[in-house]
C-alpha cells in the first residue's frame, strides 16, 4: 500500500510500452476510408462489367443486334472479362497482404488503357450510344475507372523498404 | 557509365536487346513494300495495320522517354519499366488469345520474324523489371 504510486507508475510504463514491443498491430498499415471506398468502386465496376458480359452472352439484353455479336466482339469481350476478373482478384489479394499493390495496380491500369485503345481502333463503329446504350455507358465511364485506379495507386500506403547502406 | 551506375551489366544487355527489337519492329513496319499491302488488302489486314501504327507510335514515344526517365528520374524508372513490360505482355496476349479472330498481319518474312522474336523482348523487359524492382535501395 505504501508503494501504490510507484507501482502505478510502473504499471503505466509497462502498459505504455507493451504495444510497441509485443503487439503485432504495429505491422499493419491502415488505409484511409477514401482509399477503401475507391477500391470498392473498382471492384463493383469490374464485377458489373463481367455480369453485363454474361447477360449479353445469354442474349438477355435488348438493343444488341446479331451483327454486333457476330463481328467477333463477343469473343473479345469473353477474354477481356476473364482477364479483368483475374487482375481484380490479384489486386484484392495484393491489397489484403499489402504486398506489390502498386505494381498490380499499374499492370491493371496499363491493361485497361490498352483495351480502351484496342476498342477505339477496332470497334469504334460499334460503340454508338443509341445502338448499344449499356456498352456505350461503360465505354464512357472507363476514364472514371482509370482515374480511380490511378488514384488508388498513388495514395496506397505501402510497407517500408529495406535500405542497404554502402 | 557501367561502373558508376547501380545497375548490373545484365540490365544493360537486356535493355539493348529490347531496344534492338523495338528498332527492328519500327523498321519492319515502316518499310513494308506497297505490293505486300496491296496483296493483303483485306479488312482484317487494314484494321491490323491501323492498330500496329497506333502501337508503333507508343513504342517510339517509349524509346524516347525511357533514357530520360532512367537517367533523370531514376526513382520512377521501375514503374515505367513495369508499365512497359505489362503493356508488352498485354498486347502479346491480345494478339494471340483475344484478337486472334479479328486481326491478321500481312504476309511478310520480316513481320513473321518480328512476331517470332517478341517473346525474347518480353523476357528482356521482365529481366529489367525484376532488376529494378528487387534491387535494394542504396544509400551512401
Amino acid at each position: 500500500m505504501k508503494d501504490k504510486k510507484t507501482n502505478n507508475r510502473e504499471f503505466t510504463s509497462i502498459l505504455w510500452n507493451a504495444p510497441d514491443k509485443h503487439s503485432n498491430d504495429k505491422d499493419y498499415i491502415f488505409q484511409s476510408s477514401t482509399f477503401r471506398l475507391v477500391l470498392g468502386f473498382i471492384n463493383l465496376y469490374g464485377i458489373i462489367l463481367t455480369i453485363l458480359f454474361f447477360i449479353v452472352k445469354g442474349n438477355l439484353v435488348g438493343g444488341v443486334n446479331n451483327n454486333f455479336l457476330e463481328s467477333g466482339f463477343l469473343s473479345v469481350l469473353n477474354a477481356r472479362a476473364i482477364l479483368l476478373l483475374l487482375l481484380l482478384m490479384s489486386l484484392n489479394i495484393s491489397a489484403y497482404f499489402n504486398y506489390g499493390f502498386k505494381y498490380v495496380c499499374l499492370i491493371m491500369l496499363v491493361y485497361m488503357i490498352n483495351s480502351a485503345i484496342d476498342n477505339a481502333v477496332l470497334f469504334s463503329s460499334f460503340t454508338h450510344f443509341t445502338d448499344r446504350p449499356y456498352f456505350a455507358a461503360f465505354n464512357a465511364s472507363r476514364p472514371l475507372f482509370i482515374i480511380a485506379l490511378f488514384w488508388v495507386m498513388i495514395f496506397h500506403k505501402g510497407n517500408k523498404k529495406s535500405i542497404k547502406i554502402v | 557509365m557501367f561502373e558508376d551506375s547501380q545497375l548490373s551489366k545484365f540490365f544493360w544487355f537486356a535493355m539493348s536487346i529490347a531496344y534492338a527489337f523495338c528498332f527492328f519492329a519500327l523498321y519492319t513496319f515502316a518499310t513494308i513494300p506497297e505490293y505486300v499491302l496491296e496483296l493483303n488488302n483485306t479488312a482484317q489486314n487494314n484494321i491490323t495495320m491501323k492498330l500496329s501504327n497506333v502501337r508503333l507510335v507508343i513504342v517510339a514515344l517509349a524509346l524516347l522517354l525511357y533514357p530520360i526517365i532512367l537517367f533523370g528520374f531514376f526513382k520512377y524508372a521501375k514503374y515505367f519499366t513495369v508499365a512497359l513490360t505489362s503493356w508488352a505482355v498485354a498486347i502479346y496476349i491480345d494478339d494471340y488469345f483475344v484478337l486472334s479472330e479479328i486481326i491478321k498481319y500481312p504476309e511478310s518474312r520480316l513481320i513473321s520474324l518480328a512476331q517470332s522474336l517478341r517473346p525474347i523482348m518480353i523476357v528482356s523487359l521482365f529481366c529489367m523489371s525484376i532488376e529494378l524492382v528487387f534491387r535494394p535501395l542504396t544509400v551512401d
